[in-house]
């Protein structure tokens, strides 16, 4: 973005103001993800902190209760922070991506069925008895991430009319897939009630897999989902002014939003496969940001991405610690909390209440 | 220039335009004018490639405009669509900014270049003084003129507006049409205009179109169309068509008897 | 075309749902065999052991730092003398009353705290069939040794999981003589129970939050085949599922003799029973034939079972026992 000359332009944008999403936002997420890798279950006395990362950088052997301490950091965890932060942020970028493409302030990453379908096919594979090996352990992940994007096909192939992809059509196809594939999951978790228990964790959202295996197996598709939803900021500026209007500005709209639509999608099954069905994030921080930093997509889709990967750090962090040892799935934090401070955010903005 | 030809589109069985041969020399207004659900909007539609027609060409200098990729094509032809449902967060600069997206990389990176262009075409409206107001506080016809600025930020040989006066206020709706004349007669863009108001044609277009239940009834000079006998056919309505008592052009009166 | 194919993908993805509910997974009987022991040779230390996921498991000797990550782990762990070698335990083992006193380290919908489990320094983690391989894999890659017990079918197998429990924990002799012991209770109760003619119909209530559909033992459970042992005859074992819903309809035509409150603990009384509509037509609410029964003694897979097995035997034929 460009200046405006000087004289007589009320600079609406100061150079500084322009600057601190881009200070705030990402210490927001440093300061969340320090503090996940703080705090968990056992305590780790901040001194003891202090010489464990004095160890690592000699490269000294430590003693205990450091080494252990120094385990439970590397091993349980750094890898849980870094899905997590991962999962935030394909939630933040692609609930904004959403916002975007479907002009609609409610929308959120599961708004065309993702969730569903992930969620059918998660609880499809649990039906089965996999063997013990590194392809059982991957089947539900693996079946609840084709769910999802078997999902999105589905509802793009019904939406779709001639070239055009109708915004009421997306939405209709999605919400009926949406309800097909929850009666139908409702229906097979009845029938199998010995994995009912799992199934219900796994719909409600939380890490479950351990490690950087799942880590390093969803950052593929995160890096390339998200790395279309940040170029895609001034498609999506152009998007708010109708199909019509972008079209008419030069952008060629149809495959502009089939890919951004991919993309998203991408990210959100991506997202599911391992933590479940994680509510609010994808909703609330897009509006957080708009409200804060302004309507440009350019910027929405960045912050968005840090922002939701820090509010979900945070979150995790109380699901972990405010009922040690056990752990509340991260879904009812996230809308236990969320939902009452979106409401003060909304309180606190009267003059900018447009989206 | 815009050459219409043959243009026929339908809405699934119904057929809105049929057979529409139109041309817009570069330097004139053309003002389409005719009864609700004529056609107007759809033949605007069409012409800048939103809506896909059955069959009939739009052409430019030769160039098939509904051939082009849509990045192309927006540098031949600017829309000034309504100003309904605008996205109301954005501010007036950012919004005519949007403009330049033809010129732009898919980043929406501007130079200054674009930007000087953006202050020329607020200018142009007057619209300056607003750039850093949001488009959610301004009014109907601020809006109007900034989407106005919009499309000459687009800088392109050709121009479409889409009933643009039709909520503005009187002192709004004649600054436009002079905007409009003045586009086409200094800076030579072919301008064709949708318009409801039979006056405003008659005194800011060089020719007139009249279109019919999705058919050309008529096309010439406003005085050659804007005649008794096809104007109450058109609108089902008796007129009189009068001498307007200080410029060269005629003027269209309801002629309804008092009972 | 393309909507053809998405009906076509509809339709694939409803029969492929119906599959496999068609044949519910059943987790009270393991389709494999039971596990298999293979003791060590008796001079070397070290033990290794067949788990019931088809691993591997060694141990340098017997483990002295387990945490247990099941209620009925727990219970075997202690009765076979091990009960001071268990540091941790999940939140649900409650019986015997010390292991309340151990390091809880979560389970409560299926998530456990993993980095209190490594703090613990445990040399063996005891998991079971209520902890998924997940679970079992994720404790493995940080580095702890993990034994998964299956869930057994039958007593036999139960008796081998206390065999297996006491090699691990160096109690094997003293799991021996629990398991003889254990063998004798049961011979006693089908010696008491052989000679009788009458076997009473036995509905055994799991779940009536709906009294006109409520849930009742399947074939498959420890719970059928004890009611059996007991000589009784349970009203689910014709159904077809081990968790298994029973109309009140088909509960009235079944016209138990004896209903046996497994839900006892969550309120359900013979006053509660004998209020519900409907339910006063059946036998055993008309001669007040309705126990409460500890739910505990015959759904956790240890010793106990043989426990739930003389309770039962007693109420369905009261005297008989000593």
């Amino acid at each position: 973005m460009i200046g405006y000359g000087r004289s007589t332009l009320r600079p609406y944008i100061f150079s500084m103001r322009r600057l601190t999403p881009f200070l705030a936002v990402p210490a927001f997420l440093l300061v969340a993800i320090l503090l996940s890798i703080a705090i968990g279950s056992v305590f780790i006395p901040p001194a003891d902190l202090g010489r464990i990362l004095a160890g690592w950088l000699e490269g000294a052997a430590l003693a205990e209760p450091l080494k252990t301490f120094a385990f439970i950091l590397l091993s349980i965890r750094m890898p849980r922070t870094a899905l997590v932060a991962l999962t935030g942020a394909a939630l933040g970028g692609s609930g904004a991506a959403y916002q975007g493409l479907f002009r609609n302030p409610l929308a959120d990453p599961y708004l065309i069925g993702v969730a569903s379908g992930a969620g059918l096919g998660a609880v499809l594979a649990m039906s089965f008895h996999w063997p013990y090996s590194t392809l059982g352990l991957l089947a539900v992940p693996a079946a609840a991430f084709l769910g999802a994007l078997a999902t999105v096909f589905l509802v793009y192939a019904l939406a779709r009319v001639g070239k055009t992809l109708p915004t009421t059509n997306l939405i209709l196809a999605g919400v009926a897939f949406s309800s097909f594939a929850s009666a139908l999951t409702s229906f097979l978790m009845l029938r199998s009630t010995g994995e009912l228990q799992q199934a219900i964790a796994w719909l409600l959202g939380g890490a479950t897999q351990a490690g950087w295996g799942p880590v390093l197996t969803v950052l593929p598709y995160l890096a390339i989902g998200l790395g279309v939803l940040v170029l895609s900021g001034h498609a999506l500026n152009l998007l708010q002014f109708g199909d019509e209007q972008a079209q008419q500005l030069g952008l060629p709209v149809a495959r502009t939003r089939t890919l951004i639509l991919l993309a998203a999608s991408l990210s959100t099954a991506a997202a599911v496969a391992f933590s479940g069905v994680i509510g609010f994030i994808g909703l609330i921080v897009p509006h957080v940001m708009r409200l804060w930093f302004g309507p440009d997509y350019r910027r929405l889709l960045p912050l968005s991405i840090l922002g939701g990967a820090g509010a979900l750090l945070v979150a995790d962090v109380i699901a972990r610690s405010v009922l040690a040892p056990q752990e509340l799935p991260v879904g009812i934090v996230t809308a236990l909390a969320g939902a009452p401070f979106f409401l003060w955010i909304l309180r606190r903005s009267k003059n900018q209440g447009y989206w | 220039m815009l050459k219409i030809e043959n243009l026929s589109v339908s809405y699934g069985p119904r057929r809105v335009l049929r057979d529409v041969s139109l041309e817009v020399a570069s330097g004139e207004v053309l003002a389409l004018i005719g009864p609700n659900g004529a056609g107007k909007s759809t033949l605007v539609r069409a012409a800048s490639g939103v809506l896909a027609p059955c069959s009939g060409t739009v052409r430019t200098n030769g160039d098939d405009l509904l051939a082009l990729p849509p990045a192309r094509r927006a540098r031949f032809l600017a829309v000034v669509p309504q100003a309904l449902s605008l996205p109301l967060a954005f501010t007036v600069w950012e919004t005519v900014l949007m403009g330049r997206t033809p010129y732009l990389n898919f980043l929406g990176q501007a130079s200054t270049g674009d930007g000087a262009i953006v202050r020329q075409a607020l200018e142009r409206v007057d619209a300056l003084g607003l750039a850093g107001r949001r488009v959610g506080e301004l009014s109907g016809g601020e809006q109007q003129r900034v989407l106005l600025a919009r499309a000459l930020a687009q800088s392109t040989p050709i121009l479409l507006a889409d009933e643009p006066t039709a909520h503005l206020d009187l002192q709004h709706q004649v600054h436009l049409m002079e905007t409009l004349r003045t586009l086409a007669h200094r800076d030579h863009l072919a301008v064709l205009v949708a318009l409801h108001d039979l006056n405003l044609a008659a005194r800011y277009a060089d020719r007139v179109a009249l279109l019919v239940a999705g058919e050309l009834r008529a096309a010439g000079t406003p005085r050659a169309v804007l005649t008794p006998a096809f104007i109450s056919e058109a609108y089902g309505l008796p007129v009189q068509v009068v001498a307007h008592p200080f410029a060269d052009v005629p003027l269209v009166l309801p002629d309804t008897k008092e009972d | 075309m393309s909507r053809k194919l998405a009906v076509a993908l509809f339709v694939l993805i409803l029969l492929a749902a119906c599959g496999p509910a068609a044949t519910p997974a059943p987790t009270s009987v393991p389709p494999s065999p039971t596990p298999s022991s293979v003791p060590a040779s008796p001079t070397s230390p070290s033990i290794s052991l067949t788990d019931g996921l088809g691993r591997s498991v060694t141990l340098a000797g017997p483990a002295q730092r387990v945490v247990s990550l099941a209620p009925s782990n727990t219970e075997i762990l202690y009765a076979v003398g091990a009960g001071a070698q268990v540091v941790g335990r999940d939140t649900f083992s409650d019986y015997p009353a010390e292991a309340k006193s151990l390091a809880d380290v979560g389970g409560s919908m299926g998530s456990y705290d993993t980095e209190a489990i490594v703090a613990l320094h445990p040399d063996l983690v005891l998991a079971g069939e209520i902890n998924t391989p997940d679970l079992v894999a994720a404790l493995e890659k940080l580095g702890l040794t993990v034994y998964y017990l299956k869930n057994p079918a039958t007593l036999e197998d139960m008796y081998a999981n206390l065999a297996t429990v006491g090699s691990l924990t160096g109690h094997a002799a003293q799991a021996a003589d629990l398991v003889s012991s254990l063998k004798a209770r049961v011979a006693a109760v089908d010696a008491a129970i052989a000679p009788l003619n009458s076997r009473p119909t036995v509905y055994y209530e799991l779940d009536a939050t709906d009294p006109t559909k409520p849930y009742t033992a399947g074939p498959g459970t420890f719970v059928d085949l004890l009611i059996q042992r007991a000589g009784g005859t349970n009203v689910g074992s014709g159904l077809t599922s081990a968790y298994a819903q029973i109309s009140l309809e088909q509960l009235v035509v079944a016209n138990p003799q004896v209903i046996i409150l497994g839900d006892a603990a969550y309120g359900e009384s013979a006053q509660t029973v004998a209020a519900r509509a409907g339910w006063s037509a059946l036998a055993a609410v008309q001669s007040g034939q309705i126990y409460p029964f500890d739910d505990n003694l015959v759904s956790r897979p240890g010793p106990r079972l043989v426990d739930g097995l003389e309770a039962l035997a007693k109420l369905l034929h009261p005297g008989v026992l000593k």
